[in-house]
């Protein structure tokens, strides 16, 4: 332990500036004075330990331990409704939506009922897909009303765009023939019909 | 108001006075308590008191003309200032005299520049997993990562990310190995082994475990994961759920079924979107997510 002795320490500490600065006799000035002069300015703290703007969502909370540091911690109960069935249940459901999605181009053929399954599927497949990001950001641990707040407006979500879908496939032309004209739009040579 | 203020006056009063207390190891002694010596201080005309450096007869030695000057940019915080922010502290070092390896680095610092620098370390060969931390923005064992020669390029080390910082590079894994504790990572058995001796296995079975159980848990996977990041208190991450996937692969455990029970629920196990940040950061080069595919896997089919 010779490093004490090292002149470079040595030279460290006295870099370091030095606690009294102003002798003020009024002791009540005194500690604010210092206070300030010590302490960097927070914006100054912060600019050279971050570079992107600062967001505070979520924040850290301190740390909670359950139990002892020796306890196994508890784990969720078993639940397969949420588990591996949704699991399987969502990986079918988007690999279904593969030879649905193509079926209508290469067969040439319109069918409602097809139709009507495939915006069913695209609808069920968003709503696993928003509810997984719900869980993922909303822990309902942390912020239960919001949590709460989204899995309804999820659910409200599925049935506004289901109401949105029929609309379109009963009055309108529907969703193949939509994607058609789409991929078409803008072309010249194809007058819209 | 005034009571507040008077309030906030005594609280941010005591600060300065420990702080002048911390210093004065490093410092002069600024006044004396004694009264006689009060009095002379404050009547003589006393000069400024030299500093060692410009005392001493050891000089600094000189720089090598063919030093390799790295710079290195360490993450510090310390909790006996738990209200000053965390800082990167930048520390030079000549390749040449340092051997090859950031923790060969770190060693090196600590040693000679900063004792006060606080980090893991044990075995120093990657078999311990102590000296996990963030080496220029890789989840890495420090005595696994080769220095970059290139000296223009700064590095830059912090602890894991997403932890709770002890001090400097020290990691608190309290959560981690409490998660691990609740898989169960031991063989579970009813039945004794039919010679009466030892649990036998074949080859094949045994293979099962290759790239499974060279884990050291060194939690450089699991502080990469963004899904451990935001649910770690329920999500149990790659590295424990590559160890549950040992014990689940193992022919010769019996409570096969009920390990994959516990993890069958929306938090446990299924919060991993395969974002494979785990196999890309993992220093022994396993997989943990593959392990995690095989679970879901065997889930999927049961």
């Amino acid at each position: 332990m010779a490093s004490a002795l090292r002149p470079n320490m040595l030279r460290q500490a006295f870099a370091s500036p030095s606690a009294r600065l102003i002798s003020s006799t009024l002791p009540a000035f005194q500690p604010q004075q210092r206070f300030l002069l010590q302490r960097t300015p927070l914006a100054l703290q912060q600019a050279t330990f971050q570079t992107s703007a600062k967001r505070e969502l979520l924040p850290p909370l301190p740390q909670r331990l359950q139990g002892t540091v020796n306890d196994a911690q508890i784990l969720g109960e078993p639940n397969a409704l949420h588990g591996n069935y949704h699991w399987t249940f969502e990986r079918g459901l988007s690999a279904a939506l593969l030879p649905i999605s193509l079926a209508p181009f290469a067969a040439g053929s319109l069918s409602p009922v097809l139709d009507g399954a495939f915006i069913g599927m695209i609808i069920i497949h968003t709503y696993i897909g928003f509810s997984s990001i719900i869980s993922d950001y909303l822990p309902s641990r942390r912020v239960p009303f919001w949590r709460k707040l989204f899995d309804y407006g999820n659910m409200l979500a599925v049935f506004v765009v289901g109401w949105g879908w029929y609309e379109f496939e009963t009055n309108d032309v529907g969703l193949t023939e939509g994607l058609k004209r789409v991929w078409k739009a803008g072309s010249s040579t194809v007058p819209a019909s | 108001m005034a009571l507040r203020l008077a309030a906030r006056r005594m609280a941010l009063a005591p600060a300065p006075f420990t702080r002048t207390f911390n210093r004065a190891m490093a410092t002069t002694v600024e006044h004396t308590k004694e009264p006689l010596s009060a009095i002379s201080e404050a009547t003589s005309a006393s000069q400024p008191p030299i500093p060692p450096s410009k005392t001493t007869t050891i000089q600094e030695p000189e720089q090598e003309a063919n030093a390799k000057t790295k710079t290195f940019h360490i993450y510090r915080w310390n909790p006996d200032q738990p209200s000053d922010k965390p800082k990167m502290q930048s520390y030079t070092l000549d390749l040449n005299k340092t051997g090859p390896m950031m923790l060969d680095a770190l060693i090196r610092i600590k040693n000679e520049v900063d004792p006060t620098l606080t980090f893991r370390r044990s075995c120093r060969e990657g078999i311990c997993g102590s000296c996990a931390m963030n080496i220029d923005g890789v989840n890495t064992l420090a005595c696994l990562c080769r220095i970059p020669t290139d000296t223009a390029k700064e590095s830059r080390i912090y602890p894991l990310p997403h932890t709770y910082v002890v001090k400097d590079l020290v990691p608190d894994l309290t959560q981690f190995y409490k998660q691990y504790k609740s898989i169960k990572p031991y063989l579970q058995r009813d039945t004794p082994p039919p010679d009466g001796r030892e649990y036998r296995q074949s080859r094949d079975d045994r293979r099962k475990l290759d790239g499974l159980y060279e884990c050291i848990l060194c939690a450089c996977c699991s502080t990469s994961c963004p899904s451990y990041w935001w649910n770690a208190e329920e999500y149990l991450g790659p590295a424990v759920l590559l160890q549950s996937y040992r014990w689940i692969a193992d022919s010769r455990d019996e409570k096969t079924a009920d390990r994959k029970e516990a993890l069958n629920n929306s938090m446990t196990l299924y919060r991993c979107h395969t974002i494979l940040n785990c196999s890309r950061t993992c220093p022994k080069g396993l997989n943990p997510a593959l392990a995690i595919a095989e679970i879901k896997k065997s889930l999927a089919f049961a």
